[in-house]
C-alpha cells in the first residue's frame, strides 16, 4: 500500500545496489561480525567529509501533518524512515543509506538478519540482550510478538501495512466479516489467540515465525514499524495514535500535537553498543518537529537560510516555480530519485476493448506530463511499475509494451480508435489527486495528448481526500481513467505486483483495495502465485517481470514517470544524507547541527 | 422661521448656472435624472465604468473568439518552455506576436487566453451569484421589514444564523458533499459542478447583508405617507410591495450590487486558491492567480499579469460602486 500523493509520497522501495534479496538474507547468523564497523563510516565518495559533533537542535519542516505514530498504523514512507531512525527499533534494519549500504539489511534488535528454515516457511530472530524501553525495562520477545499481533485487529487499528496477515501462518475468515481479512482478530478481542500463538512463538530470547507459503525476504518486511515490539501495557488501542513509547535514540517531549508536531529529545535508556553501528548516530541533542507549513513558505524560509532555518531539513520536494533557485543553491541542493513511479489505470468494467486501451497507452503525453512538472531533471519516463533502480534482482525488467516516443503517438492511437469501431469522441472521466497548480496542469498535459487522439476528456481533480475515494466501489462507475503512485515496500517486486494487480487480494464488495482499475485476470493471479511457489530467487524476480510486461501489454497501467526530490537543506545541517535506506527522505539517523 | 424668499430664488439660480446653460426652459429633473448627472460629472467612476464595460465586452467575447480559434487557451505549447522548473523561454515571460502576454511555465498554454476567458468565467459566476443573493436578499427584506412580528423575527434570526457560519471553512468542507449532490442531480461533472457549486454558495452566503439593508429601509418607508395613502386606498399587498416599496430601493440596491460583484470575483479567487474553484483545465482568474504567485521570482511576467487584471476588474467595480452610492445619496458628503 506504498502510495504517492503528490510531492508527498508514502512508502517504501530502493535504489541502487539491489542485492539478490534471499540470497543475502535467508543466510544468516555470519554475516553479524561483518556488519559491524562498516555500517556508518562506510560513506561513499559523495558524502562530505564526516562530522561526528554531537549536540544542537535539528528542525523538520513539513507540510502534511502525520496520520500515525502507532508503529503498527505507519505506512507512509517518510514516516517509516523517521520513526525507524528515531525512536521505534524493529529485528532488522536498513544500513546508512550511503552508497552500497543503502537497502543493505543489518542487525537491529535481532543478533542476526534471521534464520530460514523449512524452504523459507520458518523464520527465526533472536533477540540482542540489554535492550530497553524509555522507561528501562528490558524488551522481551513477547513485546515483538505483541507487536505484531496488534496488526490483526483491523478493526482498531487500520492504516498500516498487511503483511503478517498475509504472510502467518494463519488461516483466512471463513465469516463474513467487515473487519477482518484473518481468523485471528487482534490482541484486543483475543479471537483465534491460539491460532496466533502457533505462528508466533517465543523460546527464550527467540521468536518463532510460521509462514504459510516461503518468502524468501521475510527479514525485509521485519523493517517496517509493524513488526516492531510494542509493550502491551502502553497499548490503548486507537487512542494510542499519537503515543510514541520509544526503544531507539530519540523519547517524545510532551505529547505529539496533530498539525504542529512536537519536540523530540534524548532517550537516556538507549544504549549504543546495542545498535548496529552507524544507522543511527544520533547527533543532534533533539529534533522540532514543524508540521503544517505551505510547501512555499517552506522552501522561502530555507532559501533565506536564516536563524534555526540553517538548521533545517524538510521532506518536501520543491514546486516548479522554485526550482531554479533551490539548484542554484549547489551545495545545500539534493535531487534523489524517489521511490515512486506515477501511472494511470483504465476502468476495465468501462474501457472493455483492448484497441481502446491501447490508444489510450499510445496517446499518454509523458514528456507533457514530465514538462509541467519541472521538467527532465525532476522526473524520468517510466515503461514499466518495477523501478528500474531494483534491477533484475530485485524483478525489474527491461520493456517497452508499446511502441511511441515519449510524448506519444496520436496518430497511431487515433487509427486504433478507428479500428476499433467505437464512437468519436471517445468520453473519458480522468480523476487524480489534485488541488495544486502542478497537479493540475500534469493532468491537462495528459489530457490534451489523448484528445489529439480522438478521446474527449473530462477531468476531476480530487482535492480533499483522494486513494478512499478511488478505492470506493460505488465511485469506480464514474471514472473512466484513475491516476495512482506506488513504490515498494522493499526492494522487491513482490510488493509492487501482487499489491496492485492481483484481484482476489484487492476487489471486495467494500473495497477497490490498490486495484483502482477493477483489473481482474485469472491468467495473471495464476502467474503470481507461479511466481510465488517459485523457490529459485533468480527464476522468481525474472518472473515478476513478465508478470509487469504481460500487464503493461494488457495496459492494465499506463506507466508514467518516475519522480526526484528536488530539495534544500540549511547551511547548518551536516552529514546530511537522502537515499534508498530512508525512502529518498533525509536521514534523521545521520544528520548533526553544528553550530 | 421661514427662508425668505430671495435665498430660495438665489439658490435656484446658482443650481442653474452650473447646470443647466439653457435659458427659460426650466424643466424638472426626476431624482434618477439628478443622480445621473451627478454621476457623470465624477470622472473617477466614469473611468471605473469604462472599464468595466470593456471587460464584460471582453468577457463576452472572449468564448467567440475561442469558438473561431483565434484565443487557444488549451493547446500546450512544449517548444516554448524549457529548463529548470520549464519557465518560458525567452524574457519577459515568453511575450511575441502570437503570445502577447508570454505562456505559462510549465506546458506553455497562451497566458492572453487564459486570462481573456478567466474574465469571462469569474464574471459569469459572480452576476450569477450575484443575481441570486439579490433575488433573496430583496423579497426576504421586503417581507421582513414589512410583515413584522413573528415573521420578521424568523427571518431575522436565520439571517443571523448565516452570517454567524464561519463561511470559508464551511465552504471547504462542504465541497466534497455538495458537489457530489450537485452532479447526481444532472449537472456535467467536473467544471459544470464547480461553477454551480461557487454560484450557490456564493449567493446562499451573500443573500443576507442585502436582506438586511433592505428589512431597514422597508421599516422606514412603511410608515411613510404614501404607503399610508396606498394602504388607505385599498391597494393589495404586491401592489405596496412592487409598485410603492422597489423603486424606493433601487439606490441601495445598485450599490449593494456594485460592491457584491467584485467580493464575489475575489472570493471565487480565494476559493480557487484553497483547491474549491473551478476544475481544471478551466481558467479562471482565481485558479490563474493560484499559480500565478509562486513565479513572482523565476517568472515575473506571469506573475504579474492576471494579478492585474483581477485588481483592475475589483478596483473598477469598488470605484464605480462608490460613485453610485454618493451619486445616490448626495447627504453622505465626502
Amino acid at each position: 500500500m506504498a502510495r504517492n500523493r503528490r510531492q508527498l509520497a508514502v512508502a517504501y522501495v530502493s535504489a541502487a545496489v539491489a542485492l539478490a534479496t534471499v540470497a543475502a538474507c535467508s543466510s544468516s547468523g555470519g554475516s553479524k561480525s561483518k556488519t559491524s564497523g562498516t555500517a556508518g563510516n562506510s560513506s561513499s565518495a559523495s558524502t562530505p567529509a564526516k562530522n561526528t559533533k554531537t549536540g544542537g537542535t535539528v528542525y523538520y519542516l513539513t507540510k502534511r501533518p502525520t496520520e500515525h505514530w502507532d508503529p503498527t498504523r505507519i505506512y507512509v514512507g517518510r514516516d517509516i524512515a523517521d520513526s525507524s531512525r528515531l525512536f521505534y527499533r524493529t529485528l532488522v534494519q536498513y544500513g546508512t543509506g550511503a552508497g552500497a549500504d543503502s537497502n543493505k539489511l543489518y542487525p537491529d534488535l535481532a543478533t542476526d538478519l534471521g534464520t530460514a528454515s523449512n524452504g523459507n516457511k520458518t523464520w527465526k530472530f533472536t533477540l540482542k540482550s540489554g535492550i530497553k524501553w524509555q522507561d528501562g525495562s528490558p524488551i522481551t520477545c513477547a513485546d515483538v510478538a505483541y507487536g505484531i499481533s496488534r496488526s490483526f485487529a483491523t478493526d482498531i487499528l487500520t492504516g498500516g501495512p498487511n503483511y503478517s496477515i498475509q504472510f502467518l501462518n494463519i488461516p483466512a475468515e471463513t465469516k463474513d466479516t467487515k473487519n477482518w481479512t484473518s481468523a485471528y482478530h487482534g490482541p484486543f478481542n483475543k479471537v483465534g489467540q491460539a491460532l496466533y500463538d502457533k505462528a508466533v512463538s517465543c523460546t527464550g530470547n527467540t521468536i518463532t515465525f510460521n509462514l504459510k507459503k516461503p518468502v524468501g525476504d521475510f527479514n525485509f518486511a521485519t523493517t517496517l514499524p509493524a513488526f516492531a515490539p510494542y509493550k502491551q501495557s502502553q497499548d490503548q488501542g486507537a487512542k494510542s495514535n499519537y503515543s510514541i513509547f520509544s526503544d531507539g535514540p530519540y523519547m517524545l517531549q510532551g505529547t505529539w500535537v496533530k498539525d504542529k508536531g512536537a519536540t523530540f529529545v534524548r532517550n537516556p535508556n538507549y544504549d549504543p553498543k546495542t545498535d548496529s553501528p552507524g544507522i543511527r548516530n544520533a547527533l543532534p541533542n533533539q529534533f522540532v518537529f514543524v508540521e503544517g507549513l505551505a510547501t512555499e513558505t517552506i522552501f522561502d524560509r530555507l532559501l533565506a537560510n536564516s536563524g534555526n532555518d540553517q538548521f533545517a531539513v524538510t521532506d518536501r520536494a520543491a514546486p516548479p516555480a522554485y526550482l531554479a533557485r533551490v539548484a542554484a543553491q549547489k551545495d545545500r541542493y539534493t535531487d534523489v530519485n524517489s521511490p515512486f513511479i506515477d501511472y494511470v489505470v483504465p476502468n476495465f468494467t468501462k474501457m472493455t476493448n483492448p484497441l481502446v486501451r491501447q490508444a489510450l497507452y499510445l496517446s499518454t503525453d509523458r514528456a507533457g506530463y514530465i514538462a509541467a512538472e519541472g521538467g527532465p531533471s525532476v522526473a524520468s519516463v517510466a515503461n514499466g511499475l518495477v523501478l528500474p533502480a531494483l534491477g533484475a534482482a530485485g524483478g525489474y525488467k527491461q520493456f517497452k509494451a508499446y511502441d511511441a516516443p515519449d510524448s506519444g503517438d496520436p496518430t497511431k492511437a487515433a487509427a486504433l480508435l478507428k479500428q476499433a469501431g467505437v464512437k468519436l469522441p471517445y468520453p473519458i472521466h480522468f480523476t487524480y489527486s489534485g488541488g495544486t497548480p502542478t497537479s493540475d496542469k500534469q493532468a491537462s498535459a495528459l489530457a490534451a495528448g489523448w484528445e489529439k487522439a480522438g478521446f474527449k476528456v473530462t477531468l476531476e481533480g480530487l482535492t480533499d481526500t483522494y486513494y478512499d475515494i478511488v478505492q470506493n466501489p460505488a465511485n469506480a462507475a464514474k471514472y473512466d481513467v484513475t491516476w495512482g503512485g506506488w513504490g515498494a515496500d522493499w526492494p522487491n517486486a513482490s510488493t509492487v505486483i501482487p499489491p496492485l494487480f492481483d484481484s482476489r487480494v484487492n476487489l471486495s464488495s467494500t473495497t477497490n483495495g490498490q486495484d483502482y482499475g477493477l483489473y481482474k485476470s485469472d491468467a495473471v493471479n495464476a502467474a503470481i502465485d507461479k511466481a510465488y511457489n517459485t523457490t529459485d530467487a533468480a527464476q522468481r524476480n525474472a518472473m515478476w517481470g513478465d508478470i509487469d510486461e504481460m500487464l503493461a501489454k494488457d495496459v492494465a497501467y499506463v506507466p508514467l514517470d518516475n519522480t526526484k526530490f528536488p530539495r534544500l537543506h540549511g547551511s547548518k545541517v551536516t552529514n546530511y544524507v537522502e537515499s534508498a535506506s530512508t525512502n529518498g527522505y533525509p536521514d534523521l539517523g545521520q544528520v548533526g547541527a553544528s553550530s | 422661521m421661514s427662508v425668505p424668499l430671495s435665498d430660495l430664488e438665489a439658490d435656484v439660480a446658482s443650481v442653474n448656472e452650473v447646470d443647466e446653460p439653457k435659458k427659460g426652459a426650466i424643466a424638472g429633473r426626476s431624482p434618477t435624472q439628478l443622480a445621473m448627472a451627478r454621476l457623470r460629472h465624477d470622472k473617477v467612476s466614469m473611468v471605473a465604468f469604462a472599464v468595466i464595460v470593456i471587460s464584460i465586452l471582453m468577457a463576452i467575447a472572449s468564448p467567440i473568439l475561442e469558438n473561431m480559434g483565434i484565443l487557444d487557451p488549451y493547446t500546450p505549447h512544449y517548444d516554448l518552455v524549457g529548463g529548470l522548473g520549464t519557465l518560458p523561454n525567452g524574457p519577459f515571460g515568453g511575450i511575441g506576436w502570437h503570445h502577447m502576454l508570454g505562456v505559462e511555465p510549465g506546458i506553455g498554454r497562451d497566458v492572453l487566453s487564459r486570462v481573456f476567458l478567466g474574465v469571462t468565467f469569474s464574471l459569469m459566476i459572480s452576476t450569477a451569484a450575484t443575481i441570486i443573493s439579490v433575488v433573496f436578499g430583496m423579497v426576504f427584506g421586503i417581507i421582513s421589514g414589512y410583515a413584522g412580528g413573528a415573521t420578521d423575527f424568523w427571518i431575522s434570526r436565520w439571517m443571523d444564523l448565516i452570517l454567524a457560519f464561519p463561511q470559508l471553512l464551511m465552504l471547504l468542507a462542504l465541497s466534497p458533499v455538495l458537489k457530489d449532490r450537485i452532479t447526481s442531480m444532472g449537472v456535467p461533472a467536473g467544471t459544470a459542478t464547480s461553477a454551480v457549486y461557487l454560484i450557490v454558495v456564493l449567493g446562499f452566503f451573500g443573500w443576507p447583508y442585502l436582506a438586511r439593508i433592505v428589512r431597514g429601509q422597508v421599516l422606514t418607508l412603511r410608515n411613510r405617507e404614501f404607503v399610508e395613502a396606498a394602504r388607505s386606498l385599498g391597494a393589495t399587498r404586491r401592489r405596496i410591495w412592487f409598485r410603492e416599496l422597489l423603486p424606493n430601493l433601487w439606490a441601495p440596491l445598485l450599490v449593494y450590487v456594485s460592491l457584491t460583484l467584485p467580493l464575489f470575483i475575489s472570493a471565487e479567487a480565494a476559493l480557487s486558491f484553497l483547491g474549491v474553484g473551478l476544475q481544471a483545465p478551466t481558467p479562471s482568474l482565481g485558479n490563474i492567480l493560484n499559480d500565478s504567485v509562486s513565479y513572482f521570482d523565476p517568472d515575473p511576467t506571469f506573475f504579474f499579469v492576471p494579478g492585474i487584471v483581477l485588481v483592475l476588474i475589483v478596483l473598477a467595480f469598488n470605484m464605480l460602486g462608490d460613485g453610485l452610492r454618493d451619486a445616490l445619496d448626495p447627504k453622505s458628503s465626502r
